[in-house]
């Protein structure tokens, strides 16, 4: 029977939470999906607490301060899986892991990555912010600097990782690294540029669509407890 | 991006659900990633692979590629040791994208079981899993 019909879209707001422990969600998810259990691609919707993370191939070159230093400040660095180099996570910074059947839906990987900027541009563009993307270097961009990243994997098929969007992030820890390796790239915010915060809500809310509208996909607001009492059905 | 059409899908290679290729060179089997694998990961930017004398069962993770930000795993096509990897891809990566079958080999194996091999799709079978 052939099986490229799109399966339903999950999108799942999550507290604040540490890296490793949304990590840890997002692998209970992809096991779930390569093994059968669970039909359902999956959208998590987090913030961090303050944490760098490294690519697959490092970037712990880029870090430009002492482990002293991170120490005091209460930041650890996380190595990951993931493509791309180091990049900061933190309180304001809306990230989003699409755990999706990239098989399934025939979507390939370069579309994919492709679909995510566009989804952060749009986002941009509710707040009148004009950012687009550079042939060049992947991620979402603002008159030169940076305003988005993406960096994701890909295991059987199944994408997890995802994107990390500047909303009202923090930026100064960004200027204790070269961020995805790229030296001296500057990052910037919505904060930022609107000289005043917005509210995350809303940033999650339009991303959402953004990305429903992106994929040709509506999605269904799911609670983590629902996702967990899905996957252990699923058993 | 390739229609299906222009895909460059040799005759003399076997092919997985998972999109890489395996080929019978001598005593040893060669193998890659196909021209629609690497035309769906976009620019290869790095390639990761195991070191010579490891061993892996078919279907097992064997390194990695990575592509726009994206790191994608690559499987086994069928088990054995690694006797040699394409040490051209460390420097020129791009290779698996211009020439996925010759320039673009990831390495060489002593398959464990050569029956592994026959049981790989041929070109029309792969072809009706790219059609759906």
């Amino acid at each position: 029977m052939k099986n490229n019909n799109k399966p339903p879209c999950w999108w799942v707001d999550l507290p604040e939470t540490d890296y490793p422990k949304a990590l840890d969600l997002q692998l209970v998810v992809v096991t779930a999906k390569t093994a059968g259990r669970l039909e359902a691609d999956v959208i998590l919707s987090v913030e961090h607490p303050r944490v760098f993370t490294l690519g697959r191939r490092g970037g712990r070159e880029n870090l430009c301060v002492s482990d002293d230093f991170l120490a005091e400040k209460g930041v650890s660095v996380v190595p990951t899986d993931r493509g791309g180099n180091i990049t900061y996570h933190g309180p304001g910074q809306l990230v989003v892991y699409p755990i999706i059947d990239l098989n399934r839906r025939r979507l390939k990987v370069v579309d994919f990555v492709s679909g995510l900027e566009q989804a952060m541009i749009r986002t941009a563009a509710n707040w009148g912010i004009d950012a687009g993307t550079d042939p060049a270097n992947r991620g979402v961009w603002l008159d030169g600097d940076k305003l988005g990243s993406i960096g994701i994997t890909v295991r059987r098929g199944v994408s997890f990782h995802g994107l990390a969007l500047n909303v009202n992030t923090d930026m100064e820890p960004f200027g204790w690294i070269n961020p995805c390796g790229l030296n001296k790239v500057r990052m910037t915010s919505f904060e930022r540029h609107l000289n005043g915060p917005v509210a995350m809500s809303d940033a999650r809310q339009c991303m959402a669509e953004n990305l429903a509208a992106v994929f040709g996909n509506p999605l269904t607001i799911r609670s983590v407890e629902q996702l967990y009492a899905e996957i252990e059905l699923g058993d | 991006m390739k229609a299906i059409s222009e895909l460059n899908l040799p005759e003399d290679v076997r092919y997985t659900d998972d999109h890489e290729w395996a080929k019978k060179i001598g005593d040893v089997v060669r193998m890659g990633i196909s021209d629609y694998a690497q035309d769906q990961l976009g620019d290869i930017v790095f390639v990761e692979l195991p070191e010579v004398g490891s061993s892996f069962d078919k279907g097992e993770e064997f390194g990695t590629v990575e592509s726009v930000k994206a790191v994608s795993e690559l499987y086994m096509p069928i088990g054995g040791e690694v006797t040699a990897i394409n040490d051209a891809l460390a420097d020129a990566p791009e290779l698996v994208n211009s020439d996925p079958y010759d320039g673009g080999w990831m390495m060489e194996i002593k398959a464990s079981d050569p029956a592994e091999l026959e049981a790989l799709k041929s070109k029309a079978d792969y072809l009706d899993i790219l059609k759906g």
